[in-house]
């Protein structure tokens, strides 16, 4: 049976008259890799303030790593998604103070922090002040300080905000290899591919409310791919209409840049049947069915009215 | 279970207090600010004197008194020789009371080693006709100064045609040091003054000892019947002294503590404080270090000031018993204003918006300066007992009382200031960290105090 390392029932905060978390329930299997996505003001850094015990529930319980969340507090890594540090402290010192308020003993502090410097890169940045630090250099060392102290759970607002594509790539490839040490890591973006590529799990946070939360292959089973794209060999828009005639195709759309026409499939109609329906209609250069990507799956459960995911920014 | 919990939570206290001991007292601004600039001051004033001393020329010139008497310039060259002139300062700086116990030492000694050399020739004329000519040599400068001493002048009680008090008139060049004037004025004065007694046919001498007020030796007797010296010093600039200390001490702290509170939220350094340990802690943490950098403050400077009074041999004015309440008071006095400081800073996003909140509790925190003359000649009276209850004036107020030596306060008012005050201390605590609570995660436009008080009751 697997165990929950974040627990939520029920969970409702209220600022004012503004209801932030709706009665949220949540289970964060051991070991998975969470993603926490939604539109501006969902609910997600409530919700994660509340798990990090930072601000606490109106009503409803939480439990992290099966206890509360303040006496989880040094299990705990979080990097925030508003990111500061100590200007003029220096990076080794920033960091093992950071350490030392997590728990960890003065004794091989120095060659923990100089390890994870030369794992990020940052090996000259040691004796540097903070202050001095590029955006970037400064996003890898708040990086450091939330997983120094080689926490169970590790919780990442926005993680790849204002990094360049190398340290993007970087950090990326640390949180797989946290992840894959078997620690459990919930990582909240408003970056569809990123969640996509990185989470074996999505949670969807709309208006205080959970609204999805399941594993990536149910994802791809229950939001099956509905979209069939058909490039006629004559490139020539009027025949978008000819496949919209088509039985079982509700819409079709032209897309110039691609010279293709997009089927949108009627639910209860099979694809395939569609696709070999528009190859006995015209001369067709390509014929594919479109997986269903998670801004797909955010668009249709959210709403088309919502700024899309590349505008939207955390909630 | 528990008690790994209080631990760990003491452990993120303690780590919190350290960084923000150790980034505050060892630093270029704080050992500039605290330790060099209170020196450099002193340097400076040193100096100021020094600089005055070696500026001083020599007084050295004619002085030229119109009189028709022709007695007045002969007593007022007695006036100005250098003994008469150093005698003259002396006597009036040992009749202030206040300076006998200086503790830099005898200040009249010291002030008459300041004086330039004085050569002043005073000639007496007669003629009243040549005041044109001599006029012309004093706008030359080749007279020190021109003195007209109408006859009149020399009787008693002299009066011109209007009613007036007769004058006499003293001419100067303009470059004239105003020093230089004034001891020209005042032998004038005297000169005359010596005239008329002279014209009596009194002996000045004999008149000025008859005339001279007796010194009093004031003794304060308790209602135990012990008797006390009287000491300016020890009524009204020792308690001063004292809560001029505790005000510094507790403000300094108060000041780095509002101003790293704002500089934590700006920089966003505290959302990844409050991932590590919870508002509470940080506050502890916050709180504990800013106290131990006042108590270093306080140390040093509560030290040199002891020094120095036992320098002055009046180490007997402060007693290990004060000394005992004056650090309690410390510690009262801190926690109201460090407490303040950590709450306000915590809900505001920059020092300016920080200034509106702080203003009403400034103003009651000024009271006990404002009345630190009638407490501390009066630590009975009703000022300084109602002051005394007033919250967070309560420590201040109670270190002016308690330090006037010269009267005892009532135990049981020491007593229950200590208890109404440590009691309202933890209502600030109570408040301030629901404030800190709530405002170290606000962003936006700072709260107007009925908002506060509805952050306290909100969290």
């Amino acid at each position: 049976m697997t165990t929950s390392a974040v627990n939520l029932r029920a969970v409702w905060k209220r600022f004012g008259k503004t209801e932030a978390v709706r009665g949220i329930d949540l289970d964060v299997p051991d070991g998975s890799l969470t993603g926490f996505i939604g539109p501006n003001g969902a609910g997600k850094s409530t919700t994660i303030r509340m798990i990090m015990s930072i601000i606490y529930p109106d009503e409803g319980s939480v439990q992290v790593l099966s206890a509360d969340a303040i006496s989880a507090k040094d299990r705990i890594g979080y990097l925030p998604e508003e990111r500061g540090l100590y200007r003029r402290m220096r990076v080794m010192e920033f960091l093992k103070f950071m350490a030392t308020l997590k728990g960890l003993p003065a004794a091989g502090l120095d060659a923990r922090v100089n390890a994870w410097l030369e794992r990020v890169q940052l090996t000259d940045a040691s004796k540097k002040r903070c202050q001095e630090l590029s955006k970037g250099q400064q996003q890898k060392v708040q990086f450091i300080a939330s997983v120094i102290h080689d926490p169970e759970l590790i919780i990442l607002d926005e993680p790849f905000s204002g990094l360049d594509p190398v340290n993007a790539r970087l950090i990326n490839r640390l949180i797989r290899d946290l992840h894959d040490a078997g620690r459990t890591i919930i990582f909240s973006t408003h970056v569809m591919h990123q969640a996509e590529q990185l989470c074996d799990r999505i949670v969807l946070i709309n208006r205080g409310e959970k609204i999805l939360d399941a594993s990536m292959t149910e994802i791809h089973a229950r939001f099956d791919p509905r979209t069939v794209q058909v490039e006629p060999s004559s490139h020539d828009p009027a025949d978008a209409s000819r496949l919209g005639a088509l039985p079982g195709v509700e819409r079709a759309q032209w897309d110039p840049e691609r010279h293709a026409a997009e089927l949108t499939i009627a639910r209860d109609v099979d694809p395939q049947s569609v696709m070999r329906a528009a190859i006995a209609l015209m001369p067709v250069r390509t014929v594919e069915l479109r997986k269903t990507t998670l801004d797909d799956v955010f668009v249709e459960l959210v709403g088309e009215a919502m700024p899309s995911s590349e505008e939207s920014g955390n909630g | 279970m528990a008690e790994r919990m209080h631990a760990s939570s003491m452990r993120r206290i303690w780590t919190i207090a350290f960084r923000e001991f150790r980034h505050t007292v060892i630093t270029k601004g704080f050992i500039f600010g605290a330790l060099v600039m209170p020196v450099v001051m002193f340097a400076a004033i040193a100096a100021l004197g020094m600089l005055i001393g070696m500026q001083m020329t020599p007084v050295v010139g004619t002085l030229v008194v119109i009189d028709e008497s022709g007695t007045v310039a002969g007593f007022a060259a007695e006036e100005l020789t250098p003994e008469q002139v150093a005698k003259d300062m002396q006597e009036a700086l040992q009749r202030n009371s206040t300076l006998k116990n200086w503790p830099g030492g005898d200040v009249a000694q010291q002030a008459t080693a300041s004086l330039p050399s004085i050569d002043v020739k005073v000639e007496s004329v007669q003629d009243a006709t040549r005041v044109d000519e001599l006029r012309a040599k004093v706008q030359d400068g080749s007279l020190l100064g021109l003195a007209i001493v109408p006859p009149e002048l020399l009787n008693a009680n002299p009066k011109d045609a209007e009613g007036n008090d007769l004058t006499y008139t003293l001419i100067v060049p303009t470059r004239s040091a105003p020093r230089l004037t004034g001891m020209l004025e005042k032998s004038i004065a005297k000169g005359i003054v010596k005239a008329r007694v002279q014209r009596v046919g009194t002996d000045y001498t004999s008149l000025k000892a008859l005339l001279a007020l007796p010194e009093t030796s004031v003794r304060r007797m308790s209602v135990e019947g012990a008797e006390a010296d009287e000491n300016v010093l020890a009524k009204t600039l020792l308690p001063m002294g004292f809560m001029m200390l505790l005000w510094a001490t507790t403000f300094a702290s108060g000041q780095y503590l509002l101003t790293t509170t704002i500089e934590e939220k700006a920089s966003k350094v505290m959302e990844v404080l409050l991932s590590a340990v919870s508002p509470m802690e940080l506050l502890c943490g916050k709180l504990l270090g800013y106290a131990m950098v006042s108590a270093v403050m306080l140390g040093m400077y509560g030290a040199l000031g002891i020094a120095g009074l036992i320098a002055a041999a009046m180490g007997d004015l402060v007693s290990p018993g004060m000394l005992i309440l004056m650090l309690v008071y410390f510690v009262m006095a801190y926690a109201f204003v460090s407490t303040m400081m950590a709450s306000v800073g915590s809900a505001v996003n920059d020092l300016r918006e920080a200034q509106s909140l702080v203003t009403p509790a400034m103003l009651i925190l000024m009271l006990p300066i404002m009345l630190w003359l009638p407490i501390s000649e009066q630590p009975n009276g009703w000022i300084a007992t109602i002051s005394s209850f007033i919250p967070p004036a309560i420590p201040f107020v109670m270190v002016l009382r308690v330090t006037a030596s010269n009267e005892q306060i009532d135990t049981w008012q020491v007593v229950l200031s200590l208890v109404w005050g440590f009691a309202w201390v933890g209502v600030f605590i109570w408040g301030g960290a629901k404030i800190f609570r709530v405002g170290v995660l606000m962003q936006g436009k700072p709260p107007s105090p009925r908002e506060l008080l509805k952050w306290i009751r909100m969290a």
